[in-house]
C-alpha cells in the first residue's frame, strides 16, 4: 500500500503538512520566525516533488504498452492505473480499511481523473509561490499543502466512503484560509462557504448511502457485516450488468447527488456562496478554490452520475441543459453589472462551469471530452485570473474597477498577465479555453441545433465584460495617473518576481494546451468514446431515444 | 544587412536539408510565431539600452528579418507552384501538419444510434497547409506588404518621441499579426482559418489601443474587438453547421467534387449566411462597419497593414473560399439569394462609405472610408461571381471571381501605399509643428495636439507637392489606382467588376443584381471625386496653415517603401492584366498562356480590346461611363472645389506638377451652401449609425446587467440570507424552552412521560 504512488500523492502532503504545523507550534517563540521561512521552503519542496511524481505517473502510462494512440489512452475507460495494494487485496482491488461496513482503500486514476490530479499538483506550488509573503506563512503554506492531499484524495478515491471523507476534508483548510487570512468580511464568507457546501454535501451523502445499500459484495472476505461495500468499481460492474439501481429510486439518487455536485460546481441557483468566498479569500485560496475545488463537483458528477446512472442522464437531459444554460447566460449578464474585480471573475467562473453541464448533456463523445477538457482548461486559466486580481488588491489596496486606471503605466507586467488571462478566459483561440468551447459547441449544435445560438451569443457578452474591465484598469489614465485613495502613501509598483513566475507559468500552460490540446484531449476523448459506446449507445437504442 | 542575409540563408538551408517549398512553408507561420515573444520580452527588459534602440531599432530590425524570411519563403513557394502547377492543390506535408483534436461522433442513422469513427478516435481536426492560386496571391500580398510596412514602421515609429520605450511592443504585436495572416491563408481547414482570424483580431485590438493612455484609443480598440466579435460568433456557428454537414472542416474533404454537393442545401445556405456575417464584421461592411473609422486611432503603419491591406481582406478571403459551394453540382439555383445578399451588402456599403468620405477632413478617415468602399466593390464582384456560378454560368463566374480578386490585389498594394504616404505627411506635419511653434504633443497621430493642432486634418495642409515630392507622387499613383484611371493599377480590375456586375444585371433573372450594379457605377464617380479631393486638399493649392509651410521629407525608411510601391502600383496592374492574372485566379489558367499562344504584342492588344471595346454593347456603355465619371468628372469637380496652383516660387516635380497646374486652371466653385446642409451634417456624423448602436447598448445591455447583478445579490442570495436569519430566529425561539427553572423542567419531564405511557398503551 505504501508503494502505490497514488497513496503517496494523497497521504504524504496531509501528513507532512500536519507535521510542519506541529513543529512550528511546538517551537520556541524566538525560533519561530526563522523556522517559518524554512517551513515555507519545505512546503514548496514537497509540492514540487508531488508535481514531479504526478508527471512521472503520466509518463509511465505513456510508455506502458497499452492499447491506443501512443499509450496515453492506456489511462482509459475503466483502465485504472495502480489499483492494487501489497497485501489483503480485495475482490475489486482495494485494501480493507473498515471491513465491517465495507470501506476499503481503493485508489486508481484513469483518463478522467489523471488530468485533475496533475492540475492539482501544478496549482499547489504555483499558488504557494504567488502568495509567498503571506504572514504566519508556516501555517498558511501548510494548510495549502493539506489541501493538496485532500484534493488528490477526492480524485483518486474509488471507494465512495473515502471519496466523501476527502470531499469534506477539503473544506477544512479552505475554511481556515478564508477565516484567518481573508478580507474584511471574512467571517461571514468563511461560515457561508462552509455551511452552504457542507449542507449540500449531506444530500450527496444520502445519495451515496442509498448507493451503498444497493451494492452487495458476498465475497468481501474477513469481517464484513453488512454485506455491502462502498466500492465504485463494483458499482460499475453492476451497471454493466444492468443490475444497479433503476427506476424511480435511481432518479431520487441522481437528484440527491445532483444537489451536492451542483452546489460545488457551482451552478445557478445554488451558486451564491462563491462570490462572497472568492472576494474574501486570500489569493492562494481563491486560486485553489476556483482552480480545483470547483472541479471536484464536475468530476464527481461525471464519475458518479454519468457513469452509474445513464438512464437518469438521458431522462434529465433537459434539466442539465437548463442548469447549464442558466448558469452560462445569467452569470455572464451578472458579470456585466459588477464593479468589484474579484466578484466579476467569480461570476465568470460560474458561467464557465455551466458550460460543463452543457457538454455532458450533448451525450456526444466530443461534448463530454470537451466538458472534461473545460474542467482542465478552466483550472489553468481561472487561477491566473485570481492571481492577477489578488495582485491588484495587494498592490493597489482596492478591487473597484475604474478606481485605478492606466495600470500599464506603473505595472506593465501585471497588465500583461491580466491581458493574457482575460483573453484566455474569453476564449481566444490558441489558448486552452477555446479548445473546450469549440468542442462543446460543435457537439451542442449536433445534438440541440439552433439552441447553440444562446451560448454562442453569450460569448459576445463575455468579451464585453472582460474588455470593459480591461479598459478601465489597464488602459486610459492619460496624463497624470490618479492613484486611488485607498493607496494612502504607498507608491504604485509592479508585481514581485514570485507573482510574475507563477502567473507566467499559468499563462504558458494555457498557451501550450491551446496549441497542443492533444496531450490530454486524446485520453479524455478515448474515455468519453468508450463511455458512450459501452454504456449509452445500447441504452439509447433500447429506450428509443430520438435525435 | 541582417535582414537581407537572413532572407537568403534560410530557404537555402531548407533546400539543402531536403525540404521542398511546401514543407518549408510552415516556417512562414512558425518563425514570426516564435520571434514575437522574444522581441516583447527582450524589449521589456532591455528597453533603455543603446544597442536595443539604435542598432536594433527597438526590435524593428529583428521583426523585419523575420518578415524577410517569410517573404523569401513565399516567393520560393510561388515559383514552385508556377513550375509544378499540376502537382499542387491540397497538400499532405508531414512537416507542416499536425492533429489538434481527435474524437468520435455519436450519430443516428435513422434506425439506431451508433458510434462513428473510432479505431481509437476516428475524426481529426488538425492543422495542415493548403496551397492554390488564391492562397498564393493573398500570401504574397500579405508577406510583401508586411515587409514593406514593417520597413516603413521602423522609420515612422522610432523617430517620434511619443513612442519611445514602447516600440518593442509595437513590433512584437506587428509580428504576431503577420503570423496570424500567414497562418490564415495557409491553413487547410476552416477551423484553423478561424483561429488565425481571431489572432489577427487580438492584434488589431492591441495595436489600435497602442496609445492606450488616450481614452479615445482604448475605446476604439474595444469597439473594434466587440464588433468583430459579433461577426465571429456567427462565423463560428456557421462552422459548426458545416462540420455537422460534412463531418470535416478540411478544404480537401469539403471541396472534393464528389462530396460537396451531397448535403442538405437548406442547412448549407444557413451556414453560408452565418459565415458571411462573420466576413462582414471583419471586412467592415454595413452594418458591422462602425469600427473601421475609429480604428484610425492606431499608429499609421497599423492602419496601413491591418486595416487596409491585410486583415480586412480576411473577410474577402473567407467569401472567396466559399465560392466553390456556389458552383457545386447539385446546388443549382439554391444559393442565388445568398449571392444577391453578398452583392447588395457590397453595393450599399460602397456608396455609403463613398458619401461619408465626401465630407471627411481627416486624411486617414478618408482613406478608411475609401477602404470600406473598395472592399465593398470586391464583395459585390464576389457576389456577382457566386450568382453566376449558382445560375449555371461558370465561365462568367470565373471572370467575375478573377476580377474581384485582382481588385483585392491592386487595392491592397495601393491602399497600403496610400496609408504609408499619409503617414509620411502626418509625420512631417508633426515635425514641422514642433519646429514652428515649439509645441508639445501629447499623443502622436491623434486629434488632440497641445494647442489642438491636428496634424491629420487636411484643412491644415495644402501645397505639399512642392515640399514632399516622393510622397506626392506616391499618393497620386495610389489615388489613380483606386479611382481607376485607365491603364493604372486598379483600373484593370475595377472595370472587370463593374462589367461583370452589369453583365449579371442584364442576364436572365438577374434583375435583382441591378441595384448593386447601379450603386457600383455611381460609386465609381464618387470615388473619383473624393480621392481627388483628398489629393488636392493636401498637395495642391497654397499652404493653409503656418505648419504646412515648413514641411520637409527625410528618412529613407519611409521613402523606400513608398518608391517601391509606387512602381508596383503603376505597372503591375497592366503587367498582370497582360499575364491573364484574373483568369489564373478564377479558372486556374496558366499565367503565360496568353503570351505563349498569341505572342506578346498580340496579347497586349487583345487585353486592351477586351477592356475598352467589349463585345456586349451594354457593357461597353457601362465601361465608358465608368471611365468618364471616375477619371474625368470626379477629379474635375474636385479640382474646381479644392484645387489650385502652388504658392508663388514653389515648384513640384514633373510627375505631379502637371496635375497641380491643371487643377489651378479649371476655375473655382463655391460649395459652402452644400457643405452646410443637413445631409452634409448627417454625413459628418457617419449617418448616425454609430449613435444608434451606442444608444441601444446603453439602454438595454448595460442596464440589464446591472439589474441581474442586483437580482443575484438580493434575490437569489436573499433566499439564502432568509434561510440564515430564519434558522437563527427559530433557534432563538426554541431556546426559550430552556428557562432555567427546575419547576418547568419537572413539568416537561412529567408531561413527556405521560405521553409515552399513553402511546405505549395505545399501541398495546
Amino acid at each position: 500500500m505504501i508503494g502505490n504512488p497514488l497513496t503517496i500523492l494523497t497521504l504524504f502532503p496531509l501528513c507532512a503538512s500536519l507535521l510542519l504545523m506541529l513543529v512550528h507550534w511546538a517551537a520556541a517563540e524566538d525560533r519561530q520566525a526563522d523556522l517559518s521561512k524554512w517551513i515555507r521552503y519545505i512546503n514548496l519542496g514537497v509540492a514540487l516533488f508531488m508535481l514531479a511524481l504526478a508527471t512521472l505517473i503520466g509518463l509511465e502510462s505513456f510508455s506502458a504498452d497499452l492499447t491506443g494512440i501512443g499509450g496515453w489512452v492506456g489511462l482509459g475507460w475503466h483502465n485504472y492505473l495502480y489499483d492494487n495494494c501489497d497485501q489483503g487485496i480485495l475482490r475489486a482491488g482495494g485494501c480493507a480499511v473498515i471491513s465491517s461496513i465495507g470501506v476499503s482503500w481503493h485508489v486508481g486514476i484513469d483518463a478522467l481523473s489523471y488530468p485533475m490530479v496533475w492540475l492539482t499538483t501544478l496549482l499547489i506550488p504555483i499558488s504557494m509561490l504567488v502568495d509567498w509573503d503571506q504572514k504566519r506563512g508556516a501555517y498558511f503554506h501548510s494548510l495549502i499543502l493539506m489541501m493538496e492531499g485532500a484534493l488528490i484524495g477526492v480524485f483518486v478515491s474509488l471507494d465512495l466512503f473515502m471519496f466523501y471523507v476527502f470531499w469534506e476534508l477539503t473544506l477544512i483548510p479552505m475554511f481556515f484560509l478564508i477565516l484567518l487570512w481573508g478580507g474584511e468580511d471574512r467571517r461571514y464568507a468563511a461560515q457561508k462557504f462552509f455551511i452552504y457546501t457542507f449542507a449540500a454535501s449531506v444530500f450527496m451523502l444520502a445519495g451515496i448511502l442509498m448507493m451503498y445499500f444497493h451494492n452487495p459484495v458476498p465475497d468481501w472476505g474477513v469481517g464484513n457485516l453488512t454485506g455491502n461495500s462502498f466500492d465504485l468499481v463494483l458499482m460499475n460492474e453492476q451497471v454493466a450488468d444492468s443490475s444497479f439501481i433503476s427506476g424511480g429510486m435511481q432518479s431520487l439518487v441522481f437528484l440527491l447527488l445532483l444537489i451536492g455536485f451542483a452546489t460545488k460546481m457551482p451552478s445557478v441557483p445554488v451558486h451564491t456562496w462563491l462570490p462572497d468566498a472568492h472576494v474574501e479569500a486570500p489569493t492562494a485560496g481563491s486560486m485553489l478554490l476556483a482552480g480545483v475545488m470547483l472541479k471536484m463537483g464536475a468530476y464527481g458528477f461525471i464519475r458518479l452520475s454519468v457513469t452509474l446512472f445513464p438512464e437518469s442522464i438521458i431522462k434529465y437531459q433537459w434539466l442539465l441543459v437548463l442548469l447549464g444554460m442558466v448558469s452560462l447566460v445569467y452569470a455572464s449578464w451578472v458579470c456585466l453589472g459588477q464593479t468589484n474585480l474579484k466578484r466579476l471573475v467569480a461570476y465568470s467562473s460560474v458561467s464557465h462551469m455551466g458550460v460543463i453541464f452543457l457538454g455532458v448533456a450533448t451525450l456526444q463523445p466530443l461534448g463530454i471530452a470537451g466538458a472534461i477538457f473545460m474542467m482542465f482548461a478552466h483550472g489553468i486559466i481561472s487561477p491566473l485570473l485570481f492571481a492577477v486580481a489578488g495582485a491588484f488588491k495587494k498592490h493597489y489596496h482596492t478591487l473597484e474597477i475604474g478606481s485605478m486606471r492606466g495600470l500599464a503605466h506603473h505595472s506593465p507586467w501585471m497588465s500583461a498577465h491580466m491581458m493574457v488571462g482575460w483573453m484566455a478566459s474569453l476564449g481566444l483561440p490558441l489558448m486552452a479555453g477555446f479548445v473546450a468551447e469549440v468542442a462543446i459547441l460543435i457537439a451542442f449544435w449536433m445534438t440541440f441545433g439552433w439552441l447553440v445560438l444562446l451560448p454562442a451569443l453569450t460569448l459576445i457578452i463575455t468579451a464585453a465584460y472582460y474588455l470593459w474591465s480591461m479598459q478601465r484598469t489597464i488602459f486610459e489614465g492619460s496624463g497624470e495617473v490618479e492613484l486611488p485613495p485607498t493607496m494612502g502613501d504607498d507608491e504604485p509598483r509592479d508585481i514581485t518576481w514570485h507573482e510574475n513566475v507563477g502567473m507566467m507559468t499559468l499563462g504558458i500552460m494555457a498557451v501550450i494546451f491551446g496549441i497542443l490540446p492533444g496531450i490530454f484531449f486524446v485520453m479524455m476523448s478515448g474515455w468519453s468514446s468508450d463511455l458512450i459506446s459501452t454504456t449509452f449507445v445500447d441504452l439509447m437504442n433500447s429506450l428509443g431515444v430520438e435525435p | 544587412m541582417m535582414p537581407i542575409a537572413a532572407m537568403l540563408l534560410f530557404p537555402i538551408i531548407c533546400y539543402k536539408i531536403g525540404w521542398d517549398a511546401i514543407d518549408s512553408s510552415i516556417f512562414i507561420v512558425a518563425i514570426p510565431l516564435v520571434v514575437w515573444p522574444a522581441i516583447a520580452i527582450i524589449g521589456q527588459v532591455w528597453k533603455k539600452t543603446d544597442w536595443w534602440k539604435d542598432h536594433l531599432k527597438e526590435g524593428g530590425i529583428i521583426a523585419l528579418a523575420a518578415l524577410a524570411v517569410s517573404l523569401c519563403l513565399t516567393v520560393w513557394l510561388i515559383i514552385s507552384f508556377l513550375k509544378d502547377h499540376g502537382s499542387f492543390g491540397a497538400q499532405d506535408s508531414d512537416l507542416a501538419s499536425f492533429a489538434w483534436l481527435n474524437f468520435d461522433i455519436l450519430a443516428h442513422d435513422g434506425v439506431s444510434w451508433e458510434i462513428l469513427g473510432t479505431e481509437k478516435l476516428g475524426f481529426t481536426i488538425g492543422f495542415g497547409i493548403y496551397v492554390d492560386a488564391l492562397t498564393l496571391m493573398l500570401l504574397f500580398v500579405a508577406a510583401f506588404l508586411c515587409f514593406l510596412i514593417g520597413w516603413f514602421a521602423i522609420g515612422y515609429m522610432t523617430t517620434d518621441a511619443v513612442n519611445e520605450d514602447r516600440n518593442h511592443r509595437f513590433f512584437a504585436e506587428f509580428l504576431l499579426f503577420s503570423c496570424g495572416m500567414f497562418g490564415m491563408v495557409l491553413a487547410d481547414n476552416f477551423l484553423w482559418l478561424f483561429i488565425f482570424w481571431e489572432i489577427m483580431g487580438l492584434c488589431s485590438y492591441l495595436l489600435i489601443g497602442f496609445y492606450w493612455e488616450k481614452p479615445s484609443a482604448a475605446a476604439a480598440a474595444k469597439k473594434a474587438f466587440m464588433t468583430t466579435r459579433v461577426g465571429d460568433v456567427f462565423l463560428m456557428i456557421g462552422l459548426f453547421i458545416l462540420y455537422d454537414l460534412y463531418h470535416s472542416l478540411s478544404f480537401e474533404v469539403i471541396f472534393d467534387p464528389a462530396i460537396t454537393g451531397t448535403v442538405d442545401p437548406e442547412r448549407l445556405r444557413l451556414a453560408l449566411i452565418m459565415m458571411f456575417i462573420g466576413a462582414i464584421g471583419k471586412s467592415a461592411q454595413f452594418p458591422l462597419h462602425v469600427w473601421l473609422p475609429d480604428a484610425m486611432e492606431g499608429p499609421t503603419p497599423v492602419s496601413a497593414l491591418i486595416h487596409a491591406a491585410t486583415m480586412v481582406n480576411a473577410g474577402l478571403y473567407l467569401v472567396a473560399r466559399m465560392f466553390p459551394f456556389f458552383g457545386a453540382a447539385g446546388f443549382e439555383g439554391e444559393f442565388t439569394d445568398v449571392a444577391l445578399l453578398i452583392a447588395w451588402i457590397g453595393g450599399i456599403t460602397a456608396i455609403m462609405a463613398a458619401a461619408i468620405a465626401f465630407v471627411a477632413n481627416d486624411i486617414k478617415r478618408v482613406l478608411a472610408y475609401s477602404t470600406m468602399s473598395q472592399l465593398a466593390y470586391i464583395f459585390a464582384g464576389l457576389g456577382a461571381a457566386c450568382w453566376f456560378a449558382n445560375t449555371g454560368h461558370p465561365e462568367y463566374a470565373a471572370l467575375a471571381f478573377g476580377a474581384a480578386l485582382f481588385h483585392l490585389f491592386n487595392h491592397a498594394m495601393a491602399k497600403g501605399m496610400l496609408f504609408m504616404a499619409s503617414g509620411s505627411v502626418i509625420h512631417e506635419m508633426h515635425h514641422a509643428h514642433h519646429h514652428t511653434d515649439g509645441g508639445e504633443d501629447d499623443g502622436a497621430g491623434g486629434s488632440e495636439g497641445d494647442d489642438h493642432f491636428d496634424a491629420q486634418d487636411m484643412r491644415n495642409m495644402g501645397g505639399l507637392a512642392a515640399k514632399m515630392p516622393v510622397t506626392s507622387v506616391a499618393m497620386m499613383l495610389g489615388s489613380m489606382s483606386i479611382i481607376g484611371i485607365p491603364l493604372i493599377g486598379g483600373f484593370w480590375s475595377k472595370e472587370g467588376i463593374i462589367g461583370q456586375a452589369w453583365h449579371a444585371a442584364i442576364s436572365q433573372d438577374g434583375g435583382a443584381m441591378l441595384v448593386p450594379a447601379v450603386l457600383l457605377l455611381a460609386t465609381a464617380g464618387m470615388t473619383g471625386f473624393y480621392m481627388s479631393r483628398m489629393w488636392f486638399m493636401t498637395f495642391a493649392g497654397k499652404p493653409k496653415s503656418e505648419v504646412a509651410k515648413h514641411v520637409g521629407e527625410d528618412t529613407h525608411w519611409i521613402k523606400t517603401p513608398l518608391v517601391t510601391l509606387s512602381i508596383v502600383t503603376a505597372f503591375t496592374g497592366a503587367i498582370f492584366a497582360v499575364l491573364n492574372f484574373p483568369e489564373w485566379l478564377g479558372e486556374g489558367e496558366e499565367l503565360m498562356h496568353g503570351i505563349e499562344s498569341h505572342g506578346l504584342a498580340e496579347q497586349v492588344v487583345a487585353v486592351l480590346e477586351h477592356t475598352f471595346l467589349p463585345h456586349e454593347s451594354t457593357l461597353m456603355v457601362v465601361g465608358w461611363t465608368a471611365i468618364v465619371i471616375s477619371a474625368v468628372l470626379g477629379p474635375f469637380l474636385a479640382a474646381r472645389i479644392h484645387g489650385g496652383k502652388l504658392a508663388r516660387g514653389e515648384q513640384a516635380n514633373a510627375f505631379v506638377g502637371w496635375l497641380v497646374q491643371i487643377s489651378g486652371s479649371v476655375g473655382r466653385t463655391n460649395v459652402d451652401e452644400v457643405a452646410k446642409s443637413g445631409f452634409a451634417l448627417a454625413l459628418h456624423n457617419r449617418l448616425y449609425i454609430d449613435d444608434v448602436y451606442e444608444w441601444v447598448i446603453a439602454r438595454t445591455v448595460l442596464p440589464l446587467g446591472r439589474l441581474l447583478a442586483w437580482f443575484d445579490a438580493s434575490g437569489v442570495d436573499g433566499v439564502i440570507k432568509g434561510i440564515e436569519s430564519g434558522s437563527q430566529a427559530s433557534s432563538s425561539w426554541l431556546r426559550l424552552m430552556t428557562t432555567g427553572s427546575a419547576r418547568d423542567y419537572i413539568l416537561m419531564a412529567t408531561v413527556g412521560a405521560l405521553c409515552i405511557f399513553a402511546l405505549m398503551w395505545g399501541v398495546a
